[in-house]
């Protein structure tokens, strides 16, 4: 869930977009299949972390068809939350010397 | 976007490219045969999302056999089927859970509901034994076993059927039906009484539904408590 929260972080997204999203950040080492992606996005729609937004950033280029995402400021505070508590493991693994310096930056 | 609008606009009705090259046919076969094993899902699920799903299969077809050719849609078809396999059993999961809470309140209703029942043929119980048999303090307290069995059918009857169409706040609903409820008769009784009863004493008749109207409201705020806590925990 949190890799499709940081996909929207910057922009609303449709579907396919957020996978390509995801897929690229993690360099192809995640990979949403369509049940995750719209299971996910289901639960984060009841929960009032995404919502469905009308407006189409580009109508021309666009299938009409498609729902776009985004973030609701609910779900911007909980993927903060969820960033700050990853940082706070890394930076108690970077205290362990469990990460070199290659892996920090 | 353009290759998608050219896709749909060369399909045959069933989904497939007349005449399409051998790729557009690949993708347009590949969606159709998604499309089917969509079912696996929940219906409910399956009309929110099966058409966006299909589309984003279809992209991802399109994505892995332009870069990877056939390799690329055999990976695709894997990852789909495993993410299939994986997520269709969680959605059907996750239905009956909601269906179980569903019948669980159902549950409840239905025992306080009954509870009430109950509580009204006990009064009506003891108020017809003490008139019988003359017992003082089952009819010291006559006026208001009178008033908890009128009240309680007629405003037990309005906040059940009231909660269960409007969805509206449980405890909210009882306290004003039976503010209503206890108002109405007393009114009724405080114009009418003495002119029907000769010996209507009103001071008697008003604690009789005071008394009544705070234990049917006492009896709904337990109620509304129980029902709170399962939904806390969940």
């Amino acid at each position: 869930m949190f890799h499709i929260l940081l996909a929207l972080a910057d922009k609303e997204r449709h579907g396919y977009h957020i996978m390509q999203e995801v897929d690229e950040r993690t360099e192809g080492k995640v990979r949403l299949g369509p049940g995750t992606l719209y299971g996910s996005i289901k639960r984060m729609l009841a929960d009032g972390w995404v919502e469905e937004t009308e407006e189409r950033p580009d109508p021309e280029m666009d299938d009409e068809r498609r729902r776009y995402y985004r973030l609701t400021d609910f779900g911007f505070r909980v993927a903060s939350a969820e960033a700050e508590r990853l940082a706070r493991l890394v930076k108690m693994a970077r205290s362990r010397k469990l990460l070199s310096k290659t892996q920090v930056s | 976007m353009s290759t998608s609008s050219a896709n749909t606009s060369s399909s045959s009705a069933n989904g497939l490219p007349a005449n399409g090259p051998p790729v557009l046919k690949r993708h347009a076969v590949s969606t159709r045969v998604y499309r089917l094993l969509l079912r696996f899902y929940p219906l409910e699920f399956r009309q929110e999302y099966g058409l966006h799903m299909a589309q984003v299969f279809r992209d991802c077809c399109r994505t892995a056999d332009v870069c990877e050719g056939w390799s690329g849609l055999w990976n695709l078809w894997l990852r789909t089927l495993f993410d299939l396999i994986r997520t269709a059993p969680s959605e059907h999961l996750e239905n009956l859970r909601k269906e179980n809470s569903l019948m669980k309140n159902l549950r409840n209703d239905a025992l306080a509901f009954g509870g009430c029942i109950g509580i009204i043929v006990i009064a009506m119980v003891l108020l017809n034994y003490g008139r019988k048999h003359d017992v003082s303090t089952i009819l010291v307290v006559g006026y208001a076993l009178d008033a908890l069995i009128t009240t309680g059918v007629i405003g037990n009857l309005i906040v059940f059927l009231l909660v269960k169409v409007t969805r509206l706040n449980p405890f909210r609903t009882a306290l004003w039906t039976f503010l209503v409820v206890s108002a109405a008769p007393l009114l009724l009784l405080a114009a009418v009484g003495s002119r029907i009863d000769p010996q209507f004493r009103f001071g008697s008749v008003l604690i009789g539904y005071v008394a009544s109207f705070l234990f049917w409201v006492g009896v709904h705020w337990l109620w509304s408590q129980t029902r709170k806590q399962p939904q806390a925990l969940a």
